[in-house]
């Protein structure tokens, strides 16, 4: 306890600010848990660095937990790791349940959080050791096994894999960036669109277009007509939230929170394949895997209670090798620089203050984080009454000032922006499927970096079989997840023709 | 409703007051906001962290609001060729900006052409090359005779910068010593520090750039821990090295340090001299940018850096102080490129 007796009122008070700035950033469509904790970074000069911290892993808390709210009540998910809490938190909004689904998702994080902070606390150099044991092969075989959730979230096989290809190869347009080993070269965009492409199109303007714009488009094509959802949204009726709903789902919850912290510490496999891969195994191990992306609450404690796992997970390798686990912490490690403080294989046995109080601060900052969102949801949850003639020009722009900010004021942004959300409008209208097509979008940059690096490497395709028990456990998990998804659609085809004849 | 008029009034107030104090605020060469973007995209790296030293210290001399943003490279120099005529956009980076053009890397120009070079801040002394402590290589003459003698040194390194030209200077170090053995050293292109890192934890790798502000905890672990490494070179000068605190970085000190150093650690740039790399960080201004702006940066730094304030802070984050005014930093710059140039193009 001697740890904690220099902290301050000032240290107490700092980490529910930083969680209510962090979900109002984290539920503005655009706006994330990295943009806050960057913009209030240069806040931390003025404060020490147990303050700092707070203050910042509030952000990041906050931030993590609010991506949830547009997510469930209007299909945009408010960060790239709450994409999955779309797939069935809007199903249920649009079926009425919109609070009861923001309930299960606000406790799930909440599970998830605590979960990876205790996973953080306890075994945190032990694990670090482990994640270096992911080399590129590795690290590619698990951005693999995330992209085979295409195949079982697709509603057509052959249509989802076209879509998920089409999203790989449209995230490969721009620079073979150096910064990650390559050769600098501009790739896959003729000349005149160099200046604008050169680094490719930014994830959250495409993220918010293909949900948000393109939900707006079809709203507005169906034209203002009698509000029936927000009939349907009664607040406080028999579709009241009852902890009930999580029995049967404690396995499903302790697996998305592992599955989030683990995929968190590994530095560079990105927070949205933690959701992306715990959301897969939900469906796969589902005893009902049909009513997933319908509107089934075990979608969203999956997806939820892995987001919230990365908090935990993302700073295992950030103070045990000095390394960020995801884009939150690669800005987070800025508090400990410009304090002047070393992060590496040592700090957590040199800066035992610093490091307990850092674990204390993650706990507050999820009790926090659920304190204000659970009693104020039902607040939050009137969103969907207002009316859309006048709630959409609001998201417009609030997509539009969120898109520009996100790189500092790139107008680019904000064509991106559009012009994903009218090719999200007509990809339904096609049979473009948009969830594949993100997934493949998000994932498609790392999964060609760690291939091509693991073929300069080791110069042989062989090795990706061949290179540890972890890389063959994982080949294991991909056969199984393919296997599982051509044998679901089988099912279903043969049960429709079933229906048909019945 | 009340609230709302008076929210509505007070705004009208504040609107009244705009002309005023821009009016207070004409005889200012630098007004309002000055936003400076980096050519890092990190926010935990030394671009950032000297950046915010310098614009918080610019901030308090010149009272105005200094904002660094970090954009990366090409959207820094993106930002600076649309707003930088205007004076409230400049950019800070480092030695990458010109050895990025020297690669022939998209996206860099020459910066000596294309925009105004200003004043250089600080040296970060810490680019740094290790090897696993299990190896065989204890220093890095070894690591240049083992090329010399046949053996294939694979090391990991970001291309096109400031990683980079240390394996060049190497490259040349063993051509001069071993003419035509330079192929010997193979370069392992790859990105972050991190993935530099498991390269050598996964035997991927011989030898990896590195920093002493990234790495320095890595030496301290036992010889048995996978992790563990052993610096073999630092491209700091001797001379920049001496003034870094006594204590050094982390447990390792100065003196130690300096053992990593020439003419401690050897890498011969030709028959006479060795070659050393310091990483200076310096401010880049758009070519049309009103001159008295440049003026009142360059009397602004000259005022803080008289002070002595901004050493200290800078020292404690490992930083050697650099000041140089604009005209002194780009002629020094200009050379420093030249002889960056004759090393990167005999090795091409």
């Amino acid at each position: 306890m001697e740890y904690f007796a220099d902290l301050s009122f000032t240290f107490f008070m700092l980490i529910p600010v930083g969680v209510i700035i962090g979900i109002i950033f984290g539920a503005i469509p655009g706006m994330t848990a990295t943009m806050a904790v960057a913009v209030c970074l240069p806040l931390t000069y003025s404060l020490n660095l147990n303050q700092g911290l707070a203050l910042l892993l509030g952000l990041y808390v906050g931030g993590i937990s609010g991506g949830l709210v547009p997510a469930i009540l209007l299909n945009i998910p408010g960060t790239p790791s709450s994409i999955t809490t779309t797939f069935d938190g809007y199903p249920m909004t649009q079926k009425g349940e919109g609070e009861k689904a923001l309930k299960i998702g606000i406790v799930s994080s909440l599970f998830g959080g605590l979960l990876s902070a205790a996973i953080l606390a306890f075994f945190a150099p032990l694990l670090a050791d482990f994640a270096i044991k992911f080399s590129y092969i590795e690290k590619f075989l698990i951005i693999f096994l995330a992209l085979t959730v295409i195949a079982s979230l697709s509603k057509n096989l052959l249509a989802g894999i076209f879509s998920g290809v089409l999203g790989v190869y449209i995230s490969l347009i721009g620079t073979y960036d150096i910064s990650f080993g390559g050769n600098g070269d501009i790739r896959l965009m003729p000349e005149f669109l160099e200046y604008w492409l050169a680094d490719g199109f930014s994830l959250l303007p495409v993220l918010i277009g293909l949900f948000g714009l393109a939900t707006i488009m079809e709203e507005a094509e169906k034209g203002i007509r009698e509000e029936d959802l927000s009939s349907k949204m009664v607040l406080g009726s028999s579709i009241k939230f009852s902890f009930s709903v999580f029995k049967g789902q404690v396995i499903n919850l302790f697996r998305s929170g592992i599955i989030g912290t683990f995929v968190g510490m590994l530095p560079g496999v990105g927070g949205s394949a933690a959701s992306v891969l715990s959301y897969t195994q939900a469906k796969n191990f589902s005893k009902k895997p049909e009513k997933m992306g319908k509107g089934a609450p075990e979608g969203v404690i999956a997806s939820e209670s892995a987001n919230n796992g990365l908090t935990g997970g993302a700073l295992i390798p950030l103070l045990s090798l000095g390394i960020p686990g995801d884009s939150t912490t690669a800005v987070l490690i800025g508090a400990f620089t410009l304090q002047g403080i070393q992060v590496g294989p040592l700090f957590i046995g040199e800066n035992m203050g610093t490091w307990h109080t850092m674990v204390l601060a993650v706990v507050i900052a999820n009790f926090a984080m659920f304190l204000v969102m659970f009693f104020a949801i039902k607040y939050i949850a009137k969103v969907i009454t207002v009316p859309k003639y006048i709630l959409f020009p609001i998201i417009i722009m609030m997509c539009v000032v969120g898109a520009y900010a996100i790189n500092y004021g790139v107008m680019f942004d904000v064509w991106t922006l559009l012009i994903f959300g009218i090719f999200g409008y007509l990809a339904q209208k096609i049979g473009i499927e948009v969830a594949p097509f993100i997934i493949g979008f998000i994932l498609g940059k790392s999964a060609e970096i760690y291939f091509v690096k693991s073929l300069e490497s080791f110069g042989t395709l062989t090795i990706f079989f061949t290179k540890s028990p972890i890389a063959m456990f994982l080949w294991v998990l991909i056969v199984v997840s393919v296997g599982y998804s051509i044998y679901s659609t089988i099912k279903n085809r043969r049960q429709d023709k079933f229906d048909g004849h019945g | 409703m009340k609230r709302i008029w008076m929210s509505i009034g007070l705004i009208l107030f504040a609107l009244t007051l705009l002309p005023v104090s821009s009016a207070m605020a004409a005889d200012k060469v630098i007004d309002g906001n000055l936003r400076v973007v980096i050519g890092s995209k990190s926010t935990g790296g030394d671009t950032y962290q000297n950046s915010a030293i310098v614009a918080d210290a610019l901030a308090k001399k010149l009272d105005i609001n200094v904002k660094v943003d970090a954009v990366g490279a090409s959207a820094a120099f993106q930002a600076l060729d649309r707003a930088g005529v205007r004076g409230n956009t400049i950019m800070i980076f480092h030695d990458q900006a010109y050895l990025g053009y020297l690669y022939g890397k998209k996206g860099y120009f020459d910066i000596f052409d294309k925009y105004i070079v200003g004043p250089t801040v600080a040296i970060n002394p810490g680019n740094a090359y290790l090897v696993p402590k299990s190896s065989p290589y204890q220093t890095i003459e070894d690591i240049i005779n083992a090329c010399g003698k046949g053996t294939k040194v694979r090391v990991a390194i970001q291309p096109g910068g400031v990683s980079e030209i240390g394996y060049t200077a190497l490259k040349n170090a063993i051509s001069l010593k071993y003419p035509g053995k330079e192929g010997n050293l193979v370069a392992v292109n790859t990105g972050s520090q991190s993935a530099k890192n498991q390269l050598l934890f996964d035997g991927q790798a011989d030898l990896i750039n590195g920093s002493v502000q990234a790495n320095e905890q890595y030496t301290r672990l036992p010889a048995d821990d996978q992790k563990a490494m052993r610096f073999v070179w630092l491209t700091a000068r001797s001379a920049t090295i001496q003034q870094a605190p006594a204590a050094g970085l982390g447990q390792t000190t100065r003196d130690q340090l300096l053992q990593f150093v020439e003419p401690n650690a050897k890498v011969p740039f030709d028959a006479n001299s060795y070659f050393t790399f310091d990483k200076e960080f310096y401010f880049l201004f758009n070519k049309g940018l009103d001159p008295k702006v440049i003026a009142a940066i360059d009397e602004a730094l000259t005022e803080i850096y008289t002070e002595g304030k901004i050493q200290e802070t800078q020292k404690k984050s490992f930083f050697i102080p650099n000041f140089k005014p604009s005209v002194e930093a780009a002629a020094y710059l200009k050379g420093k490129m030249e002889m960056n140039k004759k090393i990167i193009s005999s090795m091409q």
